[in-house]
């Protein structure tokens, strides 16, 4: 079954990249066509863009492709020629001292990157402009032969409030994804393949292409390098990931049943006192609870003084305790979240059929397996693919409780034994200025993340099977 | 923090398209090598004219009101200096480097910073050198660790504030009888329920065993910041003594891990620095009483005094790109790390001067807290330049031992396998 599916995805690919390279195929070939076929105004708007449309009294059209040509070419001569120039080297001049004691900055290849990656993009979109005008000119022509009428100017603008308000609307928010989401992604990507660290910081110093060293690093292992760090800590995020999602997700249904069965009294107070857990900021009841379990707090301080226990027990500084107490205490603020999803769920199972598994003398468990179980899981599976990646980059519950400790001579990069992927890459950045490692790490949590949502999210029951409980 | 920068980038892109022809066109090409060496700066040649500006200040919380009467004091002292204003900021001297080095342009034009961040500061190119005149001001006022912090290589970065980043012991007459005695004090504590407190997963605590047995730990750097070779000799019989020593003490049930009195709790002892006298005074009560750190024996039956490093507060500057302003942040920073205000810092919050006239000042010799790190500070070494990953390591290592991981069971080779490794690793830093 797996093996077909795997199949069926990479015969997806395939057929993906063959369609790419047909469909650059006739783009090419048809662009060539409109060149051969086309009159004097065509050929022309193949070098002055929006020039076929101007002659032809499509002002609107015409003359935005011609600002936009413009403008291409203003912004690369002032600005994106520059900096794309050196994107080859990120630069090759550096900082230094004037004279007179003055600073004087060099190439800076942060800069240079960042403008040179947004000058590249800027060139791709230029051509799909140039390739929109090509095909603009073409259908121009073949409306004129065909004894149809172009749209007047008026008409033109009016379809960007009307027919294509749709483009109107989205430009804004398309150009802020663009430079707020898509473009530091391609950056920090690009990172992954510099030398961009503590050694090698803009403006004062440069850094350079580098290639898959990084990567290669990441799988060395030898003493100095991250391949058994790395294995380390993804083996705990998979771990931890795995026991926050259904643990929480069991326990927490487990005690929305038992506060929902019949006879149970005072059902919204004890609703009431485990909602109180959320009502805290995450941020004073985690300190909280770290202080609470150190080895000079309060729990320990008092069961020493019991003479309970000999030594402190050291649930933060041994490393398989930490683990053991980091989840536990996740389950105390995940539970009562899970436990709300539940109550509300529960009460929409159809009571019926409950009645007829109880005529039929199915034990409690049963009904539970049979009924309850899938019915949940039905509903809530997209939520726990959720809560699991969301789990795989749970920052706030490892970093507030033990910041990743504890740290081991047997792990590299200042990771320690409870450190998650993210927190590891957040150590790198903001303690040891490790960009390029942070940047590889970074591409390696979304593998991870990718990959274990897509495999998920395909074999979710809610995905398979859309009307099983209808 | 990047999307900001990227929406000032991006802001500032605009403008640069807007305003043709600025690419990279107005490079200094005249001076493009390396002239990090270059003696004559324009100290020499009196400036009259220092333009017009905006300085910013970051240092500690608990002294930006104090730095900000100061600074503008001094900037009402010569009309020449009128054009300017000032801005101070709270941004504590730890965490100096890291706001910094995230965004050298948009930072503060001079910042404290404690010393142990000097070298990755300036491999980043966040530090102007101090030259000519100022570097002999700078040599004669200051005492010489405080000289040998403020220095990478023989290139001095930086005016020193203070000469108090040390630690010693603070303790409870009650519990500690004898408070020269390491085995004795932890014994006490274990004896009255209470904890004796060293903050040991450190690498700046930890060296006081390390050190007090006679080993060594330093890197140099050339005037770059980058290190060039590490001097070191924890894989030694020496370095096995401290290290077992650590073990001994971390194995004791009133062994706490830390260095905070406020964080404390049932504290008997604690190993902490001056930073902390108010607390400790409030906590200990007619109990305070605080000392040099103890000695302990080792497992070669010999006595060692711990030892430790001493440590400095620094006012940098950042490379500035007008002479004018940069004269003036010189003056300032000078000014702000002269005699007169660093007695009185010390009389505002307490931090023991690095300059010499005002260590003798004698409000500042009657210290205790200050007392007892100065009898502390002659068994130190002066802390210099270590690499980030140093730190880190160190915490490892003591992570491990506090773990369990290495242990007393453990036989002399392997502890010594354990000290090849952490040795290795430090040398590995220096390439």
């Amino acid at each position: 079954m797996k093996d077909t599916e795997n199949r069926n995805v990479f015969k997806k690919a395939e057929s993906a990249v063959a369609g790419a390279f047909r469909f650059i195929g006739g783009d090419v070939k048809d662009i060539g066509v409109t060149f051969k076929e086309g009159d004097y105004k065509t050929r022309l708007s193949f070098l002055i863009m929006g020039f076929g449309p101007l002659m032809r009294k499509l002002y609107a059209r015409g003359v935005a492709y011609l600002t936009l040509e413009v403008l291409f070419i203003f912004y690369m001569i002032s600005f994106g020629w520059g900096y794309l120039k050196d994107i080859g080297t990120l630069g090759t001049i550096a900082s230094g001292y004037n004279p007179d004691g003055t600073r004087f900055y060099g190439d800076n290849s942060f800069l240079i990157l960042l403008y040179g990656v947004l000058t590249v993009i800027i060139i791709l979109f230029f051509i799909l402009a140039w390739r929109m005008n090509v095909r603009e000119n073409r259908n121009e022509e073949k409306l004129i032969k065909g004894g149809g009428k172009l749209p007047k100017t008026r008409e033109d603008l009016h379809s960007l409030l009307d027919s294509n308000f749709d483009k109107t609307l989205l430009a804004l928010p398309c150009l802020g994804i663009f430079l707020f989401t898509v473009l530091p992604i391609i950056f920090m990507i690009c990172v992954a393949f510099t030398n961009y660290d503590y050694n090698h910081q803009a403006p004062a110093k440069l850094f350079t292409w580098v290639g898959f060293d990084n990567f290669m690093n990441l799988f060395s292992f030898g003493s100095e390098g991250f391949g058994s760090t790395f294995i380390t800590v993804l083996g705990w995020t998979l771990v931890w990931a795995f026991f926050a999602t259904f643990l929480n997700y069991f326990l927490g249904m487990a005690v929305a049943i038992l506060i929902n069965r019949k006879g149970v009294k005072f059902k919204k107070l004890w609703r009431t006192i485990l909602v109180v857990t959320i009502a805290v900021p995450q941020f004073v009841s985690l300190l909280y609870v770290y202080k609470m379990f150190a080895n000079d707090g309060l729990i320990n301080s008092y069961l020493l003084k019991w003479g309970l226990i000999e030594s402190a027990i050291p649930f933060w500084t041994n490393a398989t305790l930490a683990k053991i107490t980091i989840i536990v205490v996740n389950l105390w603020i995940g539970i009562p979240y899970m436990m709300l999803i539940a109550t509300g769920l529960l009460m929409n199972i159809p009571e019926d059929l409950y009645e007829s598994a109880r005529i039929d003398g199915a034990s409690p468990f049963q009904m539970f397996r049979k009924i309850t179980l899938p019915y949940m899981l039905f509903v809530t599976g997209p939520f726990l693919l959720t809560q699991f990646t969301g789990n795989l980059n749970n920052f706030n519950v490892i970093f507030l409780l033990t910041q990743g400790g504890p740290q081991s001579m047997d792990l590299t990069g200042g990771a320690g034994y409870t450190d998650l992927l993210v927190t590891w890459l957040y150590k790198m950045t903001i303690n040891d200025t490790n960009y390029r490692m942070a940047a590889v790490i970074g591409i390696m949590v979304f593998l991870v993340t990718a990959v274990i949502s897509l495999v998920v999210y395909n074999i979710l029951p809610s995905v398979k099977d859309e009307e099983g409980f209808q | 923090m990047k999307k900001k920068i990227l929406c000032t980038l991006l802001a500032a892109t605009m403008a640069a398209s807007l305003m043709a022809g600025c690419g990279n066109d107005n490079k200094t090409p005249s001076n493009s090598g390396n002239d990090n060496n270059n003696e004559s700066n324009g100290s020499q040649q009196e400036i009259t004219d220092y333009g017009e500006g905006n300085i910013t200040i970051w240092v500690a919380d608990n002294v930006t009101e104090f730095t900000k009467t100061k600074a503008e004091e001094f900037l009402g002292s010569d009309p020449a200096y009128s054009g300017y204003t000032v801005t101070v900021e709270a941004v504590g001297e730890g965490d100096a480097a890291k706001n910094v080095l995230t965004d050298v342009e948009g930072a503060a034009d001079i910042f404290g910073f404690a010393q142990d961040q000097i070298a990755r500061l300036v491999s980043a190119g966040a530090l102007q050198p101090v030259t000519g005149d100022y570097a002999a001001w700078v040599e004669a006022q200051n005492d010489a660790g405080a000289m040998g912090a403020a220095k990478v290589g023989d290139m001095a970065y930086a005016f020193p504030l203070t000469s108090d980043n040390g630690y010693f012991l603070y303790y409870d007459k009650s519990v500690v009888t004898d408070p020269t005695s390491l085995e004795k004090i932890v014994e006490d504590c274990e004896a009255a329920g209470k904890n004796f407190y060293m903050e040991v997963n450190s690498g700046w605590y930890q060296p006081a065993f390390f050190f007090a047995t006679g080993c060594e730990l330093t890197y140099d750097t050339d005037n770059d910041g980058n290190f060039t070779a590490c001097n070191t000799d924890y894989a030694s019989d020496k370095g096995l003594v401290a290290l077992k020593e650590i073990i001994e003490m971390c194995s004791s049930k009133s062994f706490q891990n830390g260095s905070s009195i406020d964080n404390g709790t049932n504290i008997g002892a604690i190993i902490d620095g001056t930073w902390d006298s108010g607390v400790a005074k409030s906590t200990f009560g007619e109990n305070y009483a605080c000392a040099k750190l103890p000695s302990f024996e080792g497992s070669d039956g010999q006595k060692y005094q711990m030892s430790g490093f001493g440590g400095f507060k620094l006012l940098g500057i950042k490379p500035q790109t007008e002479a004018g302003k940069l004269q003036l942040c010189m003056k300032l920073a000078q000014y702000l790390s002269g005699t007169e205000v660093q007695v009185a810092r010390y009389q505002e919050v307490g931090w023991g001067p690095s300059n010499l006239e005002a260590q003798a000042d004698s409000a500042v010799a009657a210290d205790e807290a200050l007392s007892a790190l100065a009898e502390q500070l002659l068994n130190t070494i002066p802390q210099g330049n270590y690499p980030d990953e140093y730190w880190q390591l160190a915490t490892s290592l003591a992570d491990d031992i506090i773990a369990g991981t290495i242990n007393g069971s453990m036989s002399d080779d392997e502890l010594m396998e354990v000290l090849k490794n952490f040795q290795d690793t430090c040398i590995s830093y220096a390439k």
